[in-house]
């Protein structure tokens, strides 16, 4: 099941407009880096992204940079509090007169799993309750990867990182959840597989005045382990099993923008990929893979019972400046 | 002191390469120190390793700019500038290159110290089935090159090492053969260790204010002057007589090293596809072809 589009309806419609060149000293094969050129088309070339360090920080290496748009970089945890400096800046110089409208930039902060789940989450925690206008897009390869793969709070369970022993219990942490208790103007997941979901978002969420937060899922070949020609096949499973939900949430209502009509087992998903390489080999796990399963299907099975939040109507205006 | 530069690419294995030979050294009871070149560890793309090892204390840090010793794994990066593999060679005593035995490269890229070569690759893939992971053949290429390290410790420090990379048994065994094969086939070089201490002048850096401490890039999208072309192993070929121009593997690209022509048709720019395959994988009719690149070995 598709939701109805708005804006595009095939692949063929997308903006032919390109923000990243080729060049960049990126992995073969990232996902993150997918995801970040899909959404830039969509958003157009008056973007300002303010760069957490995680591995797009190698997007600008002195002295070449693959972007169009203007960059900052700034510390894992602070990408949202420099989003509010850089904002409050172009409104200061746009409301003086010294930026010129059409000159004004979008605001986005770019930032890994490990920045947005763990590091970060306090700064745009802040940001969100200030009502700060920016995007954020936040491309989740599940660990900390520029670093050789250490474990974060947004890796799954029976994942093997290099931190960590192969049978966690610890669950992914449900950043979706924890985002959407701060009632954003948008929130949504997308994957680079649904480059046509990906742009409808964009679109969706760029009459909305606020925080506009964007979390993907990044296919990750040198940390999950797999030959990168298969990226966008794991990306494409990742949503068909389930396991990664296409949703969004405007001022706390959820919707869900795909379903499948027929969940493939999450096995055909989690067997190609090196981390859960343990689960079937030697042995099958069938105790583990039973277990995953059945958390994957019990989020299906609540679909529609899940506690609403109250809608609260957007942000119309930013927080006053103290 | 000896000073061992490895250079390869991400996926070879030079970071286990500088590892191995550093524990070797410090199974010999000597003083090490190795690392490799951290945050631009890309498959694929140019990266670095550096061991040290010394009878006595090694007060020099950072990356080795005068090497007693470079290895490279792989024949392109010596025609990569941005690598610049063979920075400060005349302070060497040997290049290694990972090339047939009697490759003739020293004209060819203008290397000026005594060239050695064995072609670990070659050897790798009949022994390990993969021609990409190198780490105890370059390992074991260095360690012999010195005179300094033993076969004993040499092969305690491959099972070490890969042990603690997850190796399975029979992996660790096959790269104990490859070490010890390339270990007995080449020849020590005549070294004259640099004494110990710090090669050069030790400079001390100062604060600089925020315009000039901090990097600054001014030329957008500039990073089209790199060729990403070289980390290619594969080569996507699309075919236009099946092509429906549907543009999928565009979109699919992740870093846009594809075309649509004004005429609809996708065209690869083979200066930076990195060779990911995804647009083999996406295209709907199968149109796209892979072929190995050429290389050189």
């Amino acid at each position: 099941m598709r939701v109805a589009r708005e804006h595009f309806k095939s692949p063929k419609g997308l903006p032919v407009e390109e923000y990243l060149t080729p060049g960049s000293p990126l992995c073969a094969g990232c996902g993150g880096l997918t995801t970040l050129r899909l959404m830039h088309k969509v958003l157009g070339e008056n973007v300002v992204i303010v760069n957490a360090a995680g591995c797009m920080t190698l997007l600008a290496t002195f002295p070449f940079t693959p972007l169009k748009s203007s960059w900052l970089y700034t510390t894992m945890a602070s990408a949202s509090a420099g989003a509010q400096g850089v904002r409050d800046a172009l409104d200061i110089l746009r409301d003086s007169g010294r930026l010129p409208p059409q000159e004004d930039l979008q605001v986005l902060v770019l930032a890994g799993d490990g920045s947005t789940y763990d590091m970060g989450l306090s700064s745009t925690s802040s940001a969100i309750h200030r009502g700060l206008d920016f995007w954020y897009l936040c491309y989740d390869n599940e660990a900390y990867g520029n670093t050789g793969f250490q474990l974060s709070s947004a890796s799954p369970e029976a994942s093997h990182t290099s931190t960590s022993i192969d049978l966690i219990h610890q669950r992914k942490k449900d950043l979706f959840e924890i985002w959407r208790a701060h009632h954003p103007a948008y929130l949504a997941s997308v994957s680079a597989h649904d480059a046509v979901d990906l742009a409808e978002k964009v679109e969706r969420a760029r009459s909305l005045r606020g925080p506009k937060l964007f979390l993907s899922l990044a296919v990750c070949p040198t940390g999950w382990g797999f030959d990168p020609e298969w990226g966008d096949e794991l990306a494409h499973l990742a949503v068909e099993t389930g396991v990664w939900p296409l949703k969004e949430a405007v001022a706390g209502v959820v919707r869900h923008t795909y379903i499948p009509n027929r969940f493939r087992p999450i096995a055909d998903y989690l067997e190609p990929q090196r981390r859960f390489r343990h689960l079937f080999q030697p042995h099958r796990n069938e105790a583990v893979l039973a277990q995953m399963q059945a958390e994957v299907d019990a989020y299906w099975a609540g679909l529609g019972t899940e506690s609403t939040l109250t809608p609260r109507a957007p942000e119309t205006e930013h927080a006053p400046r103290v | 002191m000896i000073r061992i530069r490895f250079h390869g690419r991400g996926g070879h294995g030079v970071k286990t390469a500088g590892r191995i030979v550093g524990t070797a050294a410090f199974l010999a009871s000597l003083q090490v120190q190795d690392s490799p070149v951290y945050g631009a560890e890309r498959r694929g793309a140019p990266v670095a390793a550096f061991t040290r090892f010394d009878s006595a204390p090694i007060l020099e840090r950072g990356v080795i700019d005068s090497p007693d010793l470079i290895v490279i794994a792989d024949e392109t990066l010596l025609a990569d500038a941005g690598a610049a593999v063979l920075a400060g060679q005349t302070s060497a005593a040997a290049v290694f290159v990972n090339a047939p035995a009697g490759a003739r490269l020293n004209e060819k890229y203008q290397i000026l110290p005594p060239l050695v070569t064995w072609d670990i690759t070659a050897r790798t893939q009949a022994v390990l089935g993969t021609a990409s992971a190198l780490s105890a053949g370059l390992a074991a290429a260095a360690a012999k090159l010195t005179g300094l390290i033993s076969a004993e410790h040499l092969l305690a420090a491959v099972r070490e090492e890969l042990r603690q990379l997850r190796a399975t048994a029979d992996v660790v065994d096959k790269n104990v053969t490859i070490a010890a094969e390339v270990f007995d086939q080449l020849s020590t070089v005549r070294f004259a260790p640099a004494a110990s201490g710090i090669a050069g002048e030790v400079l001390t850096v100062g604060y600089e204010g925020v315009n000039l401490g901090t990097a600054s890039i001014l030329a957008p999208g500039n990073a089209q002057q790199r060729n990403t072309g070289t980390w290619r192993v594969e080569r996507p070929e699309i075919d236009y007589d099946v092509c429906t121009r549907c543009g999928l593997c565009q979109l699919g690209c992740p870093d846009g090293a594809i075309k649509i022509e004004k005429n609809g048709f996708p065209v690869i720019d083979y200066d930076h596809c990195k060779g990911c395959m995804i647009c083999a994988q996406v295209c709907p009719l199968h149109g796209i072809a892979r072929t190995k690149e050429v290389r050189s070995w």
